[in-house]
């Protein structure tokens, strides 16, 4: 199967006054459709790195990165910007959901962006949030759900373009366990339906339901395990 | 939802921020348009009092101003010869003359005007009638005068002219014709306007025929300067100046004070404008890096995101600027009362006075304002690296 996106070899380096730090080392990795990856790794690893440089926000310092056989390091800002609107949905573990706008605003936010037509948007805001489960809180302020509600309306704003990959950084970090089983449950779903994810996390819980596990150490994988 | 609706929901759905932005603008914008009325406000109410009086030329002896130097001798002569002239389409010979009631022990000052009768009056008749068809004792007085001497059409009144050298002229009868505003008096002027020959015979000049001023009215067709011209070639001696010359005159001099404190006083206003958003901006937009960032991650371009800032920064400005207007023009009602309650003030001269220009001068100033207090935030945004904002909010 291609790959949607595939890093040879990348490195970061972020280079810092006391000295430069190397986050990724020589890491190479394929993503195809269809897969469902969990990324696990003690802390200051790399996980966060790697995966801003699969999600095209982040360019390496040395390597290549091919989203789709495309070299991403030839396109421009406003490519790159065209490329996460269109084929990768972020999942943070802090939501960073739109304060000012309902639910359903935020999740229609990248379609209009996307240059979807008004009824559609709708149509498909609705369907999202339904998906999520929660239809019933469309008009509500992010300030007016439990972060289990905020973290499914920040899936469902991911899922707004119909993205191939869905790169999540430890979703359920700042959720209690239940409501990290729900959203673990969720990505299940959606990988059940065709995303292909990529799920960086401490929580056993997702890791065990990923089908490869990246385990990563001072920027280098250090063991990739079908399961 | 294009920028311009994103921008729009973070204004209203962030209404104490915004109330604080449009009523901070509102403030400032009222003080901005304020010094723009101030800024032309003498001249052009200056000219309007000029303009009100129908005459659009002078002619004094020299190059002082009008009732400060020599007179002009011959005026009859001089204004024949003027009247005569192709340009000119009416010539008025003013005399002024300091004189003061006589009657009882408090002794008023009165500025005693003196004019052709006939010819078409300098003053707006407010009641009763003017002096014209009525011989040398007719009057038309102030309102001042009117009101402080409870004199009305028909009363008489009796002027002693204060004649310097010539002191000791007798009282002269007059009957009040009517009451008129004159456009120069201030509020506590005291005038009156006769017959130009009873303003020589208050202090017993029968016989001399001088002029301190003569106003000319020019034709339509020809101008004011053309009229000008035609004067000077006829006449070297005179000193003839023109309305507009006037003007230019006194913005070159006096008003130019006022002109430079409302530059001085609009720069800084705007400055604080520009501060005032450029600050509320860049604290909304710090707090909310996380939000951008992610904005970006999820697609939006740079020119998106920065767009939103400068549609917010429009809105702010734009709500507080119209709200300025009302706001604005209260305001240069109440100060305009208090400056020309400064003495010496010709009551109808006003320091704010509104022209259409001060509008749209006031909204390309706060269009560039806004434009300026959104490029700090939108550097912010523009330059924002995505991953690294990432990283630091979710770990802050
Ligand atoms: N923008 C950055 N500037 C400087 N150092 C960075 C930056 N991003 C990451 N790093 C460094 O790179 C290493 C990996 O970070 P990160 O990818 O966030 O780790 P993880 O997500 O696994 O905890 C850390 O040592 C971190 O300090
Ligand atoms: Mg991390």
């Amino acid at each position: 199967m291609t790959p949607i996106v595939e890093a040879r070899s990348i490195s970061r380096v972020f280079p810092m006054p006391a000295g430069p730090v190397t986050a990724l080392r020589d890491v190479s990795l394929s993503i195809a459709a269809g897969d469902y990856l969990g990324v696990v790794g003690p802390s200051g690893c790399g996980k966060s790195t790697l995966l801003h440089v699969l999600g095209c926000v982040d360019v390496p310092t040395s390597g290549t990165l091919l989203f789709h056989d495309r070299d991403v390091g030839s396109l421009a800002d406003t490519e790159r910007s065209r490329l996460r609107l269109r084929e990768i949905g972020f999942v943070f573990q802090r939501f960073f959901l739109l304060p000012m706008l309902t639910a359903a605003e935020n999740v229609e936010l990248p379609q209009a962006e996307a240059g979807a037509p008004r009824a559609e948007r709708r149509r498909r805001t609705m369907a999202l949030l339904e998906y999520v489960g929660l239809a019933a809180r469309a008009d509500h302020r992010p300030s007016e759900l439990s972060g289990g509600e905020m973290q499914r309306v920040a899936i469902a704003r991911a899922l707004a373009n119909r993205p191939r990959l869905l790169l999540a950084d430890e979703p359920t970090g700042e959720l209690d366990q239940g409501t990290g089983e729900q959203i673990a449950t969720l990505l299940d779903r959606l990988h059940a339906d065709g995303t292909a994810v990529v799920v960086v996390t401490h929580d056993p819980a997702i890791a065990g339901r990923a089908r490869r596990l990246l385990r990563m150490r001072d920027g280098r994988i250090v063991d990739e395990a079908p399961r | 939802m294009r920028a311009l609706r994103l921008a729009w929901l973070t204004v209203v759905r962030q209404p104490a921020r915004s109330c604080l932005g449009i009523l901070g603008v509102a403030a400032v914008g009222a003080l901005l348009f304020d010094m723009l009325l101030l800024s032309r406000g003498l001249i052009l109410s200056f000219r309007d009092l000029l303009d009100r009086a129908g005459f659009d030329v002078r002619v004094v002896a020299s190059d002082t101003l009008p009732f400060n130097g020599p007179r002009l001798e011959d005026a009859t002569a001089l204004a024949r010869l003027i009247a005569s002239l192709p340009e000119v389409e009416a010539v008025q010979q003013v005399r002024v003359a300091d004189a003061e009631t006589a009657s009882g022990d408090f002794r008023r000052r009165i500025e005693f005007v003196g004019a052709d009768p006939q010819a078409r009056p300098m003053w707006t008749i407010v009641a009763g009638q003017d002096i014209a068809g009525r011989g040398e004792a007719a009057l038309v007085i102030n309102r001042h005068l009117a009101q402080t001497l409870r004199l009305s059409p028909g009363s008489s009144m009796s002027l002693t002219g204060r004649c310097g050298e010539a002191q000791g002229a007798p009282p002269l009868a007059f009957t009040v014709a009517g009451i008129a505003e004159f456009p120069f008096d201030t509020a506590t002027a005291d005038t009156v306007a006769g017959a130009l020959s009873a303003a020589g015979r208050l202090c017993g000049r029968t016989t001399e025929d001088t002029a301190d001023l003569l106003v000319v009215r020019s034709r339509p067709d020809a101008g004011a300067d053309a009229a000008a011209a035609a004067i000077r070639r006829a006449r070297r001696d005179v000193h003839v100046v023109t309305s507009d010359d006037l003007v230019q005159q006194f913005n070159r001099t006096q008003f130019s004070y006022f002109r430079q404190i409302s530059v001085v006083l609009a720069t800084v206003t705007l400055f604080f404008g520009v501060l005032l958003i450029a600050v509320l901006l860049t604290v909304s937009v710090n707090q909310h890096l996380g939000e951008i960032a992610t904005l970006r991650a999820i697609g939006l371009t740079r020119r998106r995101v920065v767009s939103g800032i400068v549609w917010e920064s429009a809105m702010l400005v734009g709500a507080g600027g119209i709200l300025a207007l009302p706001l604005g023009t209260a305001l240069s009602v109440w100060l305009d009362r208090i400056l020309r309650s400064m003495p010496g003030v010709p009551a109808d001269l006003h320091f704010f006075v509104f022209e259409p220009r001060a509008l749209v001068i006031h909204a390309l100033l706060l269009a560039m304002a806004a434009i300026a207090a959104a490029a700090y935030p939108v550097r912010i945004v523009a330059a924002l690296p995505i991953a690294a904002t990432l990283r630091r909010e979710a770990v802050s």
